[in-house]
């Protein structure tokens, strides 16, 4: 599902973000990718949907050769992928519903289809009675968990998240977990970066450490810290 | 469908959101296009000089207007055997007011005044066998005293030609210019457009709109901005152009103004349009490309 051969990333000439990092993810599997800050995480998640294109060394995801992969082809690779972040970048001018639909709409999906998997989405994060609320009226957790319905109302095959719950109390962000374990029952691999240890800890899933930019350990049923 | 829906929508609510930018663009486009409509309506009229240049070659000699009967006789018969003459007509003073009563049936009422001092001298004009005894007929009749001036079909056209040429030369050029700018200017206003909704690009980009979809509404932002202006344009050019034949039937009542017809109207807006449609396009694809790095 995601493969990664000895990709290194060297930004702007001299910072070597990953340093030939090979790694394999198949369909189904919840991979943890933790390590200290500047490690390569984000850079890794990136990787995967095509944000950022290897130095060297190549990545396969679902399939395509990302490194072959034309501009034109991207979209449609976004399309079966989706990717959360801290920061949530919800449309303030939107609500809830709006938000998720957005990511419909722009692909030219029909009116009844938008409606139909927006209310199955919405209902999955437990957020269905908030549809009304714009991003300001919402919680962190809220707004994060709309933002995984955005990422998810396509039912990708994978869903990507960078530090998801960064900017959230520990309860909250053991909701926004369960959520993405909730999407990963039903069949999407989830890639997560993280620095939420205790979370790691106790949900006991595969995880990849990072250490600047080297892969150093990946173990299953892992912990935070070895 | 639906996307051909939302990116109208989406294109209209970028235009009303940026009102200030996006009616200066399409006021400079407006002017641009004003000119390019007035170098199109002198064409117009260049044509219609040309036909008349070919059609009527006949020479009109004025008389003095202190000249009695018996000179203006004798001058007629004199003329009569200038080599070359064909046809010899004589007009009085009271025929001319009347002809130019005739040519401004509507606007007759301007020309009561001219009733008790007829300011018009009587003429002669004549024909030729062929237009290339002209410059030697003319010169005849320039050489008798009783002629005060001689003027020619030909000689008036062609110096009204010359006019019309430097003034479709001239608003060509300001076309060019201001084109230019409008260029830049509707691009500035897309690069604002742009701007306003980065974070909504970047979310689209994200969840898979294709590029085509991504810059299509900023496209059809230059279009319709270009469009607008071709509107203004030919509202001012239409404008321009009636209240300059209004002026010109009043002061040089012998110049032939073309009257704009339907079809003449839907042609510069047909022009108008275009042109319009491509300085838009340009000016967004300008900003697109520079802006939206797709
Ligand atoms: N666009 C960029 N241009 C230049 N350098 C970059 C860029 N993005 C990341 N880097 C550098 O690459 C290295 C890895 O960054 P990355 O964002 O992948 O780390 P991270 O593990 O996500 O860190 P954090 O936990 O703080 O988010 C860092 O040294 C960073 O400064
Ligand atoms: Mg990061």
């Amino acid at each position: 599902m995601i493969s990664l051969r000895n990709v290194s990333k060297v930004y702007n000439g001299n910072v070597k973000a990953l340093d030939r990092v090979s790694l394999n993810i198949d369909k189904g599997e919840f991979v943890f990718i933790v390590g200290t800050s500047g490690a390569g995480k984000s850079t890794l998640i990136k990787m995967i949907y095509r944000e950022e294109t290897p130095s060297s060394g190549q990545v396969f995801v679902l399939g395509k050769d990302l490194s072959k992969m034309r501009r034109r082809e991207v979209p449609y690779l976004r399309r079966r992928i989706g990717v959360v972040f801290q920061d949530f970048k919800l449309l303030e001018d939107k609500n809830a519903w709006e938000n998720v639909a957005f990511a419909l709409e722009v692909t030219g999906t029909p009116k009844r289809e938008v409606n139909r998997r927006v209310t199955q989405v919405l209902n999955l994060v437990g957020l269905l009675d908030r549809r009304d609320a714009f991003p300001n009226e919402l919680s962190g957790g809220e707004q994060q968990r709309i933002a995984i319905a955005r990422a998810l109302v396509r039912n990708p095959d994978i869903l990507l998240a960078d530090e998801p719950s960064g900017n959230l109390d520990p309860k909250t962000a053991m909701e926004i977990f369960n959520t993405l374990e909730r999407a990963n029952i039903y069949g999407t691999t989830v890639v997560v970066a993280t620095h939420a240890h205790d979370i790691v800890d106790s949900l006991r899933k595969r995880v990849v450490e990072l250490r600047g930019g080297t892969l150093v350990r990946d173990e299953r049923r892992g912990a935070y810290n070895h | 469908m639906r996307l051909v829906g939302y990116m109208f929508s989406q294109t209209f609510r970028s235009i009303w959101r940026n009102k200030g930018s996006s009616f200066l663009s399409a006021l400079t486009t407006g002017f641009a296009l004003f000119l390019l409509g007035i170098s199109f309506l002198v064409s117009v009229n260049l044509g219609f000089m040309y036909q008349m240049a070919e059609t009527q070659m006949e020479i009109q000699a004025y008389m003095d207007k202190e000249a009695t009967w018996t000179q203006l006789a004798g001058a007629v018969s004199q003329i009569r055997e200038i080599p070359g003459v064909s046809e010899v007509k004589y007009v009085s003073k009271e025929d001319a007011l009347e002809e130019l009563r005739e040519m401004f049936k509507d606007k007759a009422s301007v020309l009561d005044s001219l009733e008790e001092d007829n300011p018009l001298p009587p003429n002669v004009r004549i024909k030729t066998v062929g237009a290339e005894h002209i410059p030697d007929v003319v010169e005849a009749l320039q050489s008798l005293d009783i002629v005060d001036d001689v003027m020619y079909q030909e000689e008036v056209s062609r110096r009204l030609v010359q006019i019309g040429k430097a003034v479709q030369y001239l608003s060509l050029g300001g076309m060019l210019v201001v084109g230019l700018v409008s260029v830049m200017v509707i691009a500035n206003s897309i690069r604002l457009a742009i701007d306003a909704r980065r974070q909504e690009i970047g979310i689209m980009k994200l969840v898979g709109a294709t590029d085509g979809f991504v810059l299509m509404p900023f496209l059809l932002e230059g279009v319709l901005l270009g469009l607008l202006g071709s509107v203004i344009g030919t509202g001012f050019a239409m404008g321009g152009y009636n209240w300059v034949s209004v002026k010109i039937a009043e002061f040089i009542p012998f110049m032939p103004i073309v009257g704009l017809d339907q079809e003449s109207i839907w042609n510069m807006f047909g022009i108008m349009a275009l042109t319009g449609v491509m300085v838009g396009l340009t000016g967004s694809a300008f900003s697109v490309r520079r802006h939206l790095r797709v």
